[in-house]
């Protein structure tokens, strides 16, 4: 890592003391300098665009004109001469997204955090999390996601994907922690909202109170804005709320946490339909700055088979899971048919047993291996004793007049097409059959329902049916106006939504600021630096990821009750200390590399440092091998690897882990340490052509020089 | 089609209208998909990948091969 530090760190670094020491007395004075600190901190994090040093300096000449001399001070000089005469390397941040020098890398989050949608400090919390400090961590969840409890339970967990502990045996149970973290937090009284900045007189309109929506909803109420949230529904929660199952996510989950909103100073404006009841014009001659969409894509596609129109008893998946969760438990049929493959006609099944239905059968038209639907939600479903038949296209609804009978249906053959590797269903001729039924439920798919924005000409669309939005900044086509979400995602996650919302409240204060927009998407913020905790080699290998402990299955098959019951505290502690620490790590390799190329012992058997092709990793085989002659730490740019002696040890630990220890020897006259036995071994036999050894005594330099010049004087005239 | 955990590598531009400018970045890096099509496997839908070290957003399918074909 270079010696020079890097001009725009240091700037940023001057400009951060200057605005913590609070000289900045005037408030427009203040406002501009944070704005200077936004801009640099888009530059320092490789996310800046075209129009940031013309803007930086062009604040830096607004500040210079207040008449806050003393406040002010420095500010203008510092940011004209930073940009004069390292404009190269300003540029070169923007142009290349890296610093030479390290300094600004040296925020590189670790690949849990930086795979978050919504960028959470997963390091940090899990850490604290092993720490019993679960308030903390609660805390540190909620700077990047206001519904850590909610995610806690249904993230489709990217983190986990990417966690390098994975590369060893299993990732890290990230998503579970978080869930522990937030139900502990709030039995504790202890989960609290963060003080709002000061009113902006601001107003946002925000449309759908779904995990978008309330989340940009959250951080701009938290940033001074007044914001009213729009929903059609009695209810808040969008997709949480209507498409996932109570099973899965209690309702009193998604209500505590959207309580914490409202606490805040969210204004919620239920049962109000969006171009209905209001439309977009509307909103701005109401007084509202900036508008946010996060309509969601709750209207399902269409089967287009016959007979799908003509009986009440079709209804699709969405419309069902929406009845269920709005308290409606009437049985929807004795005999339910599902069609489709994916999460949501799992979830419509699972909620058909749990009404009542004694036969519940999906009927998928490619094979177990072309499932869309997560594996674990498909042996959920098959434990509860739902049935899955493959190879199955519907042909056509059957029934009597006002009532459904049966669901005709196709045997089907997967082909592979010429230019392509992916399978296609094709009937099989005169294999029709009967699947009977009183209740058939599509579940292909869902879009978003454009019907309420038909009267905006201005808004574009994609060819998908999505709204069109920068996914940076999350912009429409009409200035002001802002999407997140399904809207412009189209089906997609939680926390997809959640981390687009974040992205939107951020985009809109810019829009409100007249600060320009970033032109790459944000790298996640490094909340803390938690200290790690010290643990053995065997333990950290040994210790494994718990099984989650799971409803008996009659009460999975009758009630709603949640099926995931979460972990016990010992378990959850355990499990946090899995965690490898890679904030601190950056799996860069030097260790390994001197160690075996340099010093010749390769102790470190670190096959968890290759994303591609992952090797073999013990911890505890560097004990056998480890000379702790220090090199490793001594090349590790980043301190994860240290080397200390602690009482009369000698200690080698990675993040915490520690590797190795052993007893130091002395030297045998002033009593100075020498080092472990098998370092002063290895330097013996690597010098022994050299020096041979004059004598078997432990001696320290110093002393070793004094005893050969008392013998030099003693056995030679002078 | 792409399945949840598959190693994926971007290996070229895509000239779907979904591609935004800062994705040429993404070019030549490695990831990992974590929400492929869940509905139907939809060859046309926007999938979720992970890259190494550049974050999770969400590509076109055409511009993705499995790591191991490419």
């Amino acid at each position: 890592m270079s010696e020079q530090k890097c001009p725009v760190h240091q700037t940023l670094s001057s400009l951060m003391g200057m605005l913590q020491s609070e000289r900045l007395s005037h408030p427009k004075s203040r406002r501009i300098a944070e704005e200077i600190r936004d801009l640099l901190q888009d530059v320092a994090w490789g996310r800046a665009g075209d129009d940031h040093l013309n803007a930086l300096r062009s604040l830096a000449e607004d500040l210079s004109g207040i008449a806050d001399f003393q406040g002010t001070a420095g500010i203008p000089d510092l940011i004209r001469e930073s940009l004069e005469t390292h404009r190269e390397v300003f540029q070169s941040h923007i142009d290349t997204h890296n610093c030479r020098s390290g300094d600004c890398v040296r925020l590189v989050p670790a690949p849990c955090q930086m795979a978050c949608p919504s960028g959470i400090d997963v390091p940090t919390y899990v850490n604290l999390i092993a720490q019993g400090r679960d308030d903390e961590a609660v805390a540190v969840i909620r700077k990047d996601n206001p519904f850590p409890w909610v995610c806690g339970l249904v993230c489709t967990r990217p983190c986990e994907f990417m966690c390098v502990r994975g590369r060893i045996d299993k990732p890290v149970a990230i998503k579970t922690l978080k869930a522990f973290a937030a139900e502990r937090a709030l039995s504790d009284r202890r989960y609290v909202n963060p003080p709002k900045a000061p009113d902006t007189g601001k107003r946002v309109a925000v449309i759908g109170a779904g995990p978008g929506g309330m989340t940009a909803a959250y951080y701009l109420t938290l940033n001074g804005y007044r914001v009213t949230v729009f929903e059609a529904l009695s209810v808040a929660g969008g997709m949480m709320m209507l498409g996932i199952p109570r099973y899965r996510l209690p309702r009193e989950v998604i209500d505590r946490e959207v309580g914490m909103l409202e606490d805040l100073g969210v204004t919620f404006r239920f049962e109000v339909r969006f171009g209905k009841d209001f439309r977009l014009g509307d909103l701005k001659s109401q007084g509202f700055d900036a508008v946010f969409l996060g309509i969601g894509a709750h209207r399902a596609f269409r089967l287009n088979i016959e007979g799908e129109k003509d009986f009440p008893q079709v209804t699709d998946a969405i419309e069902l899971l929406r009845r269920v969760a709005l308290g409606d438990r009437r049985l929807p049929g004795k005999r339910a048919v599902i069609i489709g493959g994916g999460n949501v006609a799992i979830d419509a099944a699972r909620t058909c047993l749990r009404l009542g239905s004694d036969a519940v059968t999906i009927a998928y038209r490619r094979t177990r291996a072309e499932m869309p639907a997560d594996i674990e939600e498909v042996e959920h479903a098959e434990d509860e004793g739902i049935r899955i038949l493959f190879l199955t296209i519907p042909k056509a609804v059957l029934g009597e007049p006002g009532k459904v009978t049966g669901l005709q249906c196709l045997s089907a053959t997967l082909i592979r097409k010429e230019d392509g590797d992916r399978l296609f269903p094709v009937p099989v001729p005169d294999s029709d059959f009967v699947l009977e039924a009183d209740v058939i439920i599509p579940a292909i798919g869902q879009q978003v329902d454009q019907e309420c924005l038909n009267d905006v000409d201005e808004l574009k669309w994609t060819r998908r049916r999505t709204i069109h939005a920068n996914t940076v900044s999350m912009e429409t086509s009409i200035p002001g106006v802002f999407a997140g979400g399904d809207a412009v995602s189209g089906p997609a996650t939680v926390v997809e939504a959640i981390g687009a919302g974040k992205r939107a409240a951020e985009a809109i204060h810019r829009y409100l600021s007249g600060i320009p927009q970033p032109f790459m998407p944000p790298v996640p913020v490094r909340r803390r630096r938690v200290p790690w905790l010290e643990i053995p080699a065997s333990t950290k290998m040994t210790l494994k990821r718990p099984e989650m402990p799971l409803l008996n299955i009659e009460r999975r098959r009758t009630t709603f009750q949640q099926v995931e019951l979460g972990f016990s505290e010992a378990a959850a502690r355990e499990e946090a200390r899995r965690c490898l620490r890679c904030d601190i790590c950056l799996r860069c390799g030097n260790c390994v590399e001197v160690c075996r190329e340099k010093i010749g012992v390769n102790a470190l058997e670190f096959g968890f440092l290759d994303f591609d092709h992952p090797g073999h990793t013990d911890f505890r085989i560097t004990a056998e091998r480890c000379i702790l002659c220090g090199a490793c730490a001594a090349n590790c740019p980043n301190d994860a690897i240290k080397i200390v002696d602690r009482s009369d040890e000698r200690m080698l630990s990675y993040c915490g882990t520690i590797l190795n220890r052993e007893k130091l020897e002395y030297c045998e006259t002033c009593g100075a340490v020498l080092g472990p036995r098998r370092f002063l071994e290895y330097t013996k036999n690597r010098i022994q052509e050299i020096k041979p050894a004059v004598s078997s005594q432990k001696r320290c330099d110093a002393c070793a020089r004094k005893e050969s010049a008392r013998t030099h004087a003693d056995h030679l005239p002078v | 089609m792409f399945r949840k955990g598959d190693k994926v590598v971007i290996y070229r531009q895509s000239s779907d209208e979904s591609w935004e400018g800062h994705m040429d970045q993404y070019v030549g890096l490695h990831g990992i998909v974590t929400d492929p099509d869940t509905a139907k496997n939809d060859p046309d839908a926007l999938i979720e990948v992970s890259l190494q070290d550049k974050g999770t957003h969400r590509f076109p399918q055409d511009c993705l091969k499995l790591l191991d074909e490419a």
